[in-house]
């Protein structure tokens, strides 16, 4: 194993591509929208899948494409660095809207010509109606789209961008190679039966399948050509080899499968971006990236073709292209996720199908050359077991300590015989990896979105809970409740009228989903992404329509530490001691806490009622039990592919709610947790900014109290820690045996730290020139800092900073 | 009497640990850091950074509490006349009594709670204030944790009888001793103790066999200086059985409790020592044979 200290410098060439990509301005790329609206147009009579097969084989064939000097992995999403494409077919009324002031924006501004603007517009004008999002609503009831513009459930990020959220068969792509998937598509093809209507639709399945690949195959030939070109070009002989090398690595991986570590990289990569290319959809994830590219590596290595030092400037390289890809959203959505990540996960460590543990030399080399890169992409995840190694720990730890929030850890633990109960075949379930932040699916077998279809805002809910169902903000009553909170004689009335409410909303969550998935399904159907996802092709089926072995999904519900601390204070200081009367907390919660008396209640609030991070069963309890009501009801109802194919096809909960807590908390009024109206409120599952006062082994026991097990779309907690308490060998053993704790014993999901001090923040915000590669974590992503709203900047300061 | 139980602490003993403040001491050491520790009985701390005037203070204990022109209360602590009144009583939090009753019971619930982050080398560690200068009840929980075999590490300066610290032995892992000058002027103007006790205490504890390591607070003005940092370990030296030396850098963190305690921070100096200044001292005690270690 290797053992060597983590401190390698990056090469020149390394350093001079990274800063190429950290220094271009995000712009927009009209070439995607211009192929895709010229396709659909004329082209009004085909299915769907055709449309989109001969809009992508247009787009590959004719987009711009270059090789910039010193690239060793090649290929780009768009004409420029971090310009995004854009998707027109699934929503477009945003940007004529949008694109004047998307250079202004509060965060994640976009800089777009006069000329894109133009051509923009007139796409969107051909568009209109025609498009996902307007499908999508209007197959919601009334009542659905009423509960969407209230904000109490937001799904817009799905219509907008499509669901995405998958990791493909990566094992099977570099064993069978490109040519390797027309073999099988052309088998099941010959045996259509024509004479049925199912029959119909997948022979347009199967004609699309291999059209797609097709595509794929001459993208890769334009880059074997270009390096051909260039190569004859330059007067560096050096140079001219690498090129001539990458011509030869394109040639061989269009057509077969790869021979060596270097074209193996180059196919995941290329395989990548083409899916980023082909859907609109984030969270396109690498998965397992150490097992499958391992085998490759360790040939390499024997037979003396790569030195450790060259596959991580290609692994680099890779990570640098992979900032490359951008995406644009529309500001309701992009308030979401802050930052513009696109959340390409790579997972490392776990163990292999047998138990023991995977870590090999090339988790040290990925988990080392994303720790050299220091930026947002890839979003690195660990997966901790018992049995992982105190030296590879130590090394995350070392990586940990740089302050850009990763890796991430999942954990074996919880998930793995949690997946097994679901369902899951054990091999597969050893096989998971994080696909985005920290949820997880098993690659090249899971249909999309394994987390995040609809975000329920759960305080808001709570408020509807204490004013008879009515809900403020919307001026709606969706369902009458079971009284004011003023009529409640018990905490147990409390308690009824809750689950009255959350059952409600957690039906109208799946309704919701139901009509976006429809939408998603009949409008936006993926073929490069369905080849690359197992059983698609023998089923004839898109993912969508349940083509994947298996389909579990999650929401996201927001604002899980409010929701517990809300409960408690009201059960301890209204109920039990009676220290603030029901009509003086309502009346305290109307005006925001404002006058004395209002302060008053709100200190009360505050520094009188236990607090969730604290390791107190009084409010760990109570919030368990309210979370149950949700976990329970979810489990109730199914999919759109229930009965289509896939295993599970069922939901589960999930709190990997990026940077959802701050939009969401800016349309909730005052909250009984002392919490001001319209702040943000708590993170994933991490105890709200400032509540949490006994260190981080108190958070880990009130986090592991949640039904972890139950919330498989990820019980995220984010802690920040100050630099000084880890700088030491000793402080980083310290933490490490206390995460040791929280996985193998109080099996707790997920752990992820942010190591930046609050000074810096400070003056980061001050002096965002200086500050451009500042990363900080996210709920489960990493995104440069002063690319944030001033409101989410603010977010990240105030959360607790723990002191060892 | 407890002032404050802190977990995951990994700088006082060895591991994770937790940390119980036992409330009263013998001496009055001016640099001290926990000024609220050294009254047996309850400390009324006031914070008026938080302090919003609701005037439940003044409410409480008229006599003691007044609304001031400015941005808080006046307090007059000698006027207060039954301090358990102020229990509670501000909402902010702005003014606290410092200081709870807790039982063995009550102690264990909390340690029990971090007692899966222990493992081989965590536990507890029992510090002050003075915790030799406690009753009975300190007995009690190191007999609970003797029993539940949770490993115990005690600070303590052994300013106390001799007696006192007996009857500790054989339940206390480690005793981490405060050793902070061996000085008796030094000792005695300084801190109002007497250097000869501790010294006398410390040579009968290592006679007895009991794990002892020595700490010494690194303090300007005090004993900062290379001669008497010798003489220190050199004292030390002379007795056997003890064989590793902990040099802690002085800190101003508690110079902000002086205030809200309404008491003067008499010590002058608020420079910092930073852990190189110690380098000297860590090599000395190691060419006399001593493990070291900056910090707890």
């Amino acid at each position: 194993m290797i053992t060597k200290e983590m401190t390698k410098e990056v090469t020149e060439r390394i350093a001079r591509l990274r800063e190429k990509v950290l220094s271009a301005k995000p712009g927009v790329c009209t070439e995607r929208a211009r192929f895709y609206t010229e396709v659909y147009r004329e082209n009004e009579d085909q299915p769907v899948i055709i449309k989109r097969a001969l809009a992508l084989k247009m787009t590959l064939e004719k987009m711009t494409i270059f090789i910039d000097e010193g690239e060793l992995i090649v290929g780009n999403q768009s004409s420029a660095h971090r310009a995004a494409p854009i998707f027109p077919e699934y929503a477009v009324d945003w940007l004529p809207e949008e694109m004047d002031e998307l250079d202004q924006r509060p965060g994640d501004a976009f800089y777009i010509t006069e000329e894109h603007k133009k051509e923009l517009s007139e796409i969107a004008a051909w568009w209109k109606g025609k498009v996902l999002w307007d499908r999508g609503r209007a197959l919601m009831s009334q009542e659905l789209r009423d509960l969407q513009d209230s904000a109490i459930i937001k799904a817009t990020g799905n219509l907008s961008s499509g669901d995405a959220h998958i990791a493909v068969d990566f094992y099977k792509i570099l064993e069978v190679g490109i040519s390797g998937y027309f073999k099988e598509i052309e088998l099941h093809h010959k045996q259509v039966d024509r004479s049925k209507m199912e029959g119909i639709r997948k022979d347009k399945f199967y004609t699309a399948l291999a059209m797609g690949l097709e595509s794929f195959q001459s993208f890769i030939r334009r880059y074997r050509d270009m390096a051909v070109y260039l190569s004859k070009e330059t007067n560096d002989p050096e140079r001219e080899k690498e090129l001539q090398k990458i011509a030869d690595n394109c040639g061989v991986i269009a057509e077969q499968p790869p021979q060596d570590f270097y074209q193996a990289l180059q196919l995941v990569y290329f395989v990548q971006l083409i899916l980023q290319i082909e859907s609109n959809g984030h969270s396109v994830s690498l998965g397992r990236l150490d097992q499958y590219l391992y085998p490759f590596y360790k040939k390499d290595l024997l037979a003396g073709l790569i030195s450790e030092d060259f596959a991580s400037e290609l692994l680099e390289s890779t990570w640098i292209k992979l900032l490359s890809v951008n995406k644009i959203r529309p500001w309701s959505h992009t308030r979401f996720s802050a930052g513009g990540p696109l959340y390409q996960n790579v997972t490392i460590g776990g163990q292999t199908t047998d138990g023991k543990d995977a870590v090999n030399e090339l988790s040290f080399l990925v988990l080392e050359s994303v720790g050299n890169m220091k930026l947002t992409q890839p979003n690195l995840s660990v997966r901790f077991h018992k049995g992982i190694s105190e030296e590879f720990m130590m090394a995350c730890m070392k990586v940990i300590e740089k302050g850009f929030g990763m890796p991430s850890f999942n954990n074996d633990e919880v998930v793995i015989p949690e997946l097994i109960n679901l369902g899951v075949e054990a091999e597969d379930a050893y096989n998971y990896s994080a696909i985005g932040c920290i949820e997880i699916a098993v690659p090249g077998k899971w249909g999309y979105r394994c987390t995040g279809m609809s975000f329920l805002n759960l305080m808001r809910v709570f408020l509807a809970t204490l004013h008879d169902g009515y809900d403020s903000q919307s001026g709606h009553t969706f369902l009458k409740g079971m009284g004011k909170f003023s009529d409640f004689k018990t905490y147990e009335d409390l308690f009824k009228a809750w689950q009255h409410q959350i059952r409600y909303y957690t039906r109208k969550t799946v309704e919701i989903d139901t009509a976006v998935d429809t939408a998603l399904e009949e409008q936006v159907p993926d073929i490069l992404c369905s080849t690359f996802v197992d059983s698609c092709i023998a089923r004839g089926k898109t993912i969508k329509e349940g083509g994947s072995k298996y389909d579990f999904v999650s929401g996201l519900q927001v604002g899980i530490a409010n929701l517990g601390n809300s409960l408690a204070a009201i059960k301890k200081l209204v109920f039990e001691e009676k220290r603030i009367s029901k009509e003086e907390l309502l009346e305290a919660l109307e005006n925001n806490f404002e006058g004395k008396e209002g302060e008053k209640i709100r200190q009360l609030l505050l520094n009188f009622a236990p607090k969730y991070g604290n390791d107190d069963d009084y409010v760990d309890l109570l919030l368990k039990d309210a979370y149950m009501e949700f976990i329970e009801e979810l489990k109730n109802y199914r999919t759109t592919r229930h009965g289509r194919g896939p295993i599970g096809c069922r939901y589960y909960a999930g709190t990997s709610s990026i940077s959802a807590n701050v939009p969401s908390g800016a349309v909730v009024p005052a909250t009984p947790d002392g919490r001001k109206a319209f702040t943000p409120v708590a993170e994933g599952s991490s105890p709200s900014s400032g509540t949490d006062l006994l260190g981080p082994t108190a958070v880990f026991k009130s986090v592991s109290k949640l039904p972890t097990e139950e919330i498989m779309g990820g019980v995220l907690l984010n802690q920040k820690l100050s630099p000084a308490t880890i700088a030491k060998d000793g402080d980083k053993q310290k933490l490490v045996s206390i995460i040791r704790t929280f996985f193998a014993e109080l099996k707790g999901w997920n752990v992820q730290y942010n190591i930046v001090s609050r000074e810096t923040l400070l003056a980061a915000q001050k002096d965002p020139e200086k500050y451009r590669d500042l990363v900080v974590r996210i709920a489960g992503y990493s995104a440069f800092f002063t690319t944030l709203s001033p409101d989410t900047q603010d977010d990240i300061i105030a959360r607790t900073e723990h002191t060892l | 009497m407890i002032f404050n139980i802190q977990r995951f602490s990994t700088h006082d003993g060895d591991g994770i640990r937790t940390l119980i403040f036992y409330k009263g001491c013998p001496l009055r050491c001016q640099w001290c850091s926990n000024p609220e520790s050294h009254s047996f009985g309850y400390s009324i701390m006031y914070d008026q950074t938080l302090c919003k005037r609701f005037g439940d203070c003044t409410l409480a204990e008229p006599a003691a509490f007044e609304l001031n022109d400015g941005k808080g209360v006046d307090i007059r602590r000698r006027e207060v006349n039954q301090p358990l009144n102020l229990k509670d009583v501000c909402a902010s939090k702005a003014l606290v009594l410092t200081g709870d009753d807790l039982s063995v019971d009550d102690l264990m619930t909390e340690i029990e709670k971090d007692v899966p982050f222990y493992k081989d080398d965590g536990g507890v560690t029992l510090s002050g204030g003075e915790p030799l200068s406690q009753d009975q009840d300190l007995i009690l929980l190191l007999k609970r944790l003797k029993e539940r075999k949770i490993s115990t590490s005690m600070e303590t300066s052994l300013h106390v009888s001799w007696a006192r610290i007996e009857r500790c032995i054989g339940m206390v892992g480690t005793f981490l001793v405060d050793l902070k000058h061996t000085d008796k002027e030094k000792f005695r103007h300084y801190i109002l103790g007497d250097a000869g006790l501790v010294m006398r205490n410390l040579e009968k504890l290592a006679y007895f066999g009991a794990k002892v390591v020595v700490r010494i607070p690194v303090i300007p003005g005090f004993n900062h200086s290379l001669p008497e940092i010798q003489q220190m370990v050199d004292k030390v030296s002379t007795i056997s059985g003890i064989e590793e030396i902990h040099f802690l850098p002085y800190h101003t963190f508690g110079v902000e409790k002086y205030k809200m305690l309404g008491m003067e921070y008499e010590f002058g100096t608020d420079k910092q020592v930073h852990e190189s200044e110690l380098e000297l001292y860590v090599q000395y005690a190691q060419s006399r044979g001593f493990r070291t270690k900056i910090g707890g």
